[in-house]
């Protein structure tokens, strides 16, 4: 009877033990602590993705649950279409020109950003609102700002006469006749474009900043020195050393530039008349709206394997630019 | 300096454990009844009306007492309308949601998903005489004998119309040809334009058909065959290229389903097609404007007078539904208080099941809201003038998703911006159409 209290006894002592050891084991502990990072992109990213792959080729449609194998038939069958290849075009212009600009911008604030000056902590907050806020409420304040009757810009324009006058007599703007952003092709591309980039800027501005801080002071002081002046200071110590993080930036830009669609589908939904479908906005339509599922996939993968080429070279572009 | 005791790691992970641990169990015993209701649930998914009294009625009053009446508790869930075929994909592929579902168009697409509604139309009709024609059209599949959904009501198209204006170059828009010559002279001298959307959202749908049918060209025939490209096409998309550059301006490309409810009441428009909810908005917010917008029929074209529904409201039951029966109660039950939901939309949803509001006529012959009080009179007749998406034939699948995906906006608006030719613009269609109508046959579902 004593022994059978003893072992009742014994048996909490024993696995209070062997968590205490797990506990104090670094390497079986990380490897507990970073499952549920793996457990979360293994579930909400991989088995998405390669559900997406196996319903693109399959004939899956929203409204089934039987699916049959037709292997590339969905991809053959959407690329001849002139909407997937308008799409497509789109997504190209979308991506580079927004990237461009971005990169640009995103440079000329974090140089300045980096010294310092009254009130910095103030305009670093406000340049990383857009990005702090919840894009789609973003992107529809700028639904807002762009509407076709209470455009507060189109206000400006015609209600405002120092602005209005000398637009009119350059022959740029008819006071009649506002700038429809949304509904001319190329204004709805420019207009996406500029809400893409202002999203995508404060993200780009802080990787860049954090790029430019962990510069040593002392190879600029050196380079001052010698009497480098601020071109030769950007051209040959802060951009090599800041390009292996700014290659980062840029592909994580290009890749959310092709893939995303909330700017599109809250602005424009690929309007007008598809000068703005880009392919991600396009696979929604057609296999959510439309209902043909593994069209949406097809589309939506088509550009699958060129990101997945450019990460691996962009990667080992950053990695050779690396200065250890 | 601090003086607490610090907390190791070990600790801190059996102090947040022991706290999760705590948390979950907690919860079940302080609210036991969450985990042993017994009370029957019923999940009703629909729209953000844009009468906002009618979502107060339908939730906090009809629900609250059909709930009661059949020891039920019913729970109503309202979204977005451009949320809703998102939302019905996500229920479909999780095999769980609402028990009633409502789209705002015909959904042949979850034909597969969903119950055959015959019985709940047969159990209606029984009680409350025939359906409409309009209602069958948009719920019914003729080739596999299903009806894939159940309408209670469809909510009319008429033109809106500003009468001071119309009224100042000595025209009504009774035709298609008035509204062209008409909304020119206005916008001549008043610099007013018709608003016509061409844009992807669903009044543009709604709209570009009402000219197409008008001018005698649809997207298939009665038997469900594609049969878009035709000379009756051709003359409607030269139609609408003339009317834009004539009549309207550029907006019209943006637009979504609002637009043209903001174009009217900001006292820009002349013109515009849409359910009755911008004079009511202007009514509610007592907008001077409300009272110069006058309501006309569908506009006649060369070959016929014909409109469609604004929007129609088709409910479904998932085959997966937890309380398949009590949604089937609930639309029967709410068939026959059908008057009180067309009084709470103000006039805005019409009865699928007619004889449910017998005095329809006498209501809207005289609305105390309305100035004059006649306005929404115009309506009576509206079954002579609206038809369904896919006219002639059935709402089927490729027609959904020739719909969904703006194949027929789209069209339009090329031609009427001159980025095609008003022949590029239909051939590019139509092999469009021909495509999805294609892939449907082959799945037997057209």
């Amino acid at each position: 009877m004593a022994v059978v209290k003893d072992t009742a006894v014994a048996a909490p002592a024993v696995r209070a033990g062997r968590l205490s050891r797990l506990l104090d084991d670094e390497t079986r502990l990380g490897r507990l602590m970073l499952a549920p990072a793996i457990l979360y992109i293994a579930l909400l990213v991989g088995l998405p993705f390669f559900l997406a792959l196996y319903f693109s080729l399959t004939d899956i449609t929203v409204g089934s649950r039987t699916l049959h194998f037709v292997g590339l038939k969905k991809f053959h069958e959407v690329i001849h279409t002139p909407t997937f290849k308008l799409a497509l075009k789109n997504t190209f212009i979308f991506a580079f020109v927004s990237q461009l600009l971005v990169l640009i911008l995103a440079k000329i604030l974090a140089l300045a950003l980096v010294k310092d000056f009254r009130g910095k902590w103030f305009v670093r907050l406000l340049i990383l609102l857009p990005w702090v806020a919840p894009i789609s409420l973003g992107s529809i304040g700028w639904l807002w700002i762009l509407d076709s009757i209470y455009s507060v810009v189109n206000w400006v324009l015609v209600h405002w006469r120092f602005v209005r006058e000398p637009l009119r007599l350059l022959g740029i703007l008819d006071p009649r006749m506002p700038p429809m952003w949304l509904g001319q092709p190329e204004l709805a591309m420019a207009s996406i474009i500029t809400v893409h980039v202002w999203r995508l800027l404060p993200l780009a501005t802080v990787i860049l900043l954090a790029g430019l801080t962990s510069i040593p002071k002392d190879i600029h002081d050196a380079a001052a020195v010698d009497g480098a002046g601020f071109w030769r200071h950007l051209f040959e110590i802060t951009i090599p050393l800041v390009a292996p993080i700014m290659i980062v930036a840029v592909l994580f830009g290009f890749i959310f530039a092709f893939t995303d669609m909330i700017v599109i589908y809250v602005l424009t939904r690929g309007g007008p008349y598809n000068s703005t479908q880009v392919l991600a906005s396009l696979a929604f339509f057609t296999g959510i709206d439309g209902g043909d599922l593994a069209e949406g996939a097809a589309i939506s993968l088509f550009l699958f394997p060129l990101l997945v080429a450019a990460a691996f070279i962009f990667l080992r572009i950053a990695r050779r630019a690396e200065v250890t | 300096m601090r003086t607490g005791k610090v907390l190791s790691r070990r600790e801190f992970l059996k102090t947040a454990s022991t706290v999760a641990l705590a948390t979950g169990v907690g919860a079940s015993i302080i609210v036991p009844g969450r985990a042993n209701a017994q009370r029957k649930k019923l999940r009703i998914l629909q729209w953000n009306h844009f009468v906002p009294g009618f979502d107060e009625w339908f939730n906090n009053t009809y629900v609250k007492e059909w709930g009661e009446k059949n020891d039920t508790e019913v729970i109503v869930d309202n979204i977005g309308l451009a949320g809703l075929n998102s939302r019905a994909a996500a229920e479909v592929s999780a095999q769980k949601g609402h028990d009633l579902f409502m789209f705002l168009w015909p959904p042949p697409v979850h034909e597969d998903q969903v119950i055959d509604h015959r019985e709940i139309y047969e159990e209606c009709e029984r009680r409350y005489g025939k359906a409409i024609d309009l209602a069958i059209k948009s719920t019914y599949n003729p080739k596999t004998k299903k009806f894939y959904g159940f309408s209670d009501s469809y909510v009319p198209d008429p033109i809106n119309y500003r009468k001071d204006l119309w009224d100042d170059v000595g025209m009504f828009p009774d035709t298609w040809d008035d509204i062209r010559v008409g909304g020119r002279k206005i916008k001549q001298k008043h610099g007013n334009p018709v608003g016509i959307g061409l844009a992807s959202e669903i009044d543009t749908n709604m709209a570009m058909r009402a000219i197409m049918y008008s001018f005698g060209s649809s997207v298939q025939d009665e038997e469900g065959n594609p049969v878009l490209k035709s000379k009756a096409t051709l003359e409607a998309i030269k139609f609408v290229k003339a009317l834009y550059e004539e009549t309207m301006t550029p907006e019209v490309f943006t637009w979504d389903a609002s637009s043209n409810n903001r174009f009217m009441l900001s006292g820009k428009g002349s013109l515009a097609l849409n359910a009755i909810s911008i004079t009511r908005t202007g009514e509610k917010q007592k907008n001077p404007i409300a009272d110069k917008i006058w309501l006309a029929k569908a506009a006649k074209g060369p070959v016929r007078r014909i409109g469609l529904e604004h929007v129609m409201d088709v409910y479904v039951i998932w085959k997966f539904a937890e309380n398949i029966e009590g949604a089937k109660q609930f639309l029967v039950d709410y068939i026959g208080n059908f008057r009180q939901a067309f009084l709470a939309s103000e006039f805005y949803n019409f009865p699928c099941f007619p004889q449910t509001v017998p005095d329809l006529k006498q209501l809207i012959a005289y609305d105390p809201k309305a100035n004059p009080p006649d306005k929404y009179k115009v309506l009576e007749d509206v079954l002579d003038w609206a038809t369904n998406v896919g006219y002639p034939g059935y709402a089927n699948a490729a027609i959904d998703e020739v719909f969904s995906t703006w194949v027929i906006s789209t069209m339009f608006a090329q031609a009427a911006s001159g980025r095609l030719s008003p022949e590029e613009a239909m051939n590019q269609a139509d092999a469009e159409v021909r495509r999805i109508f294609a892939k449907w046959k082959e799945k037997g579902k057209v």
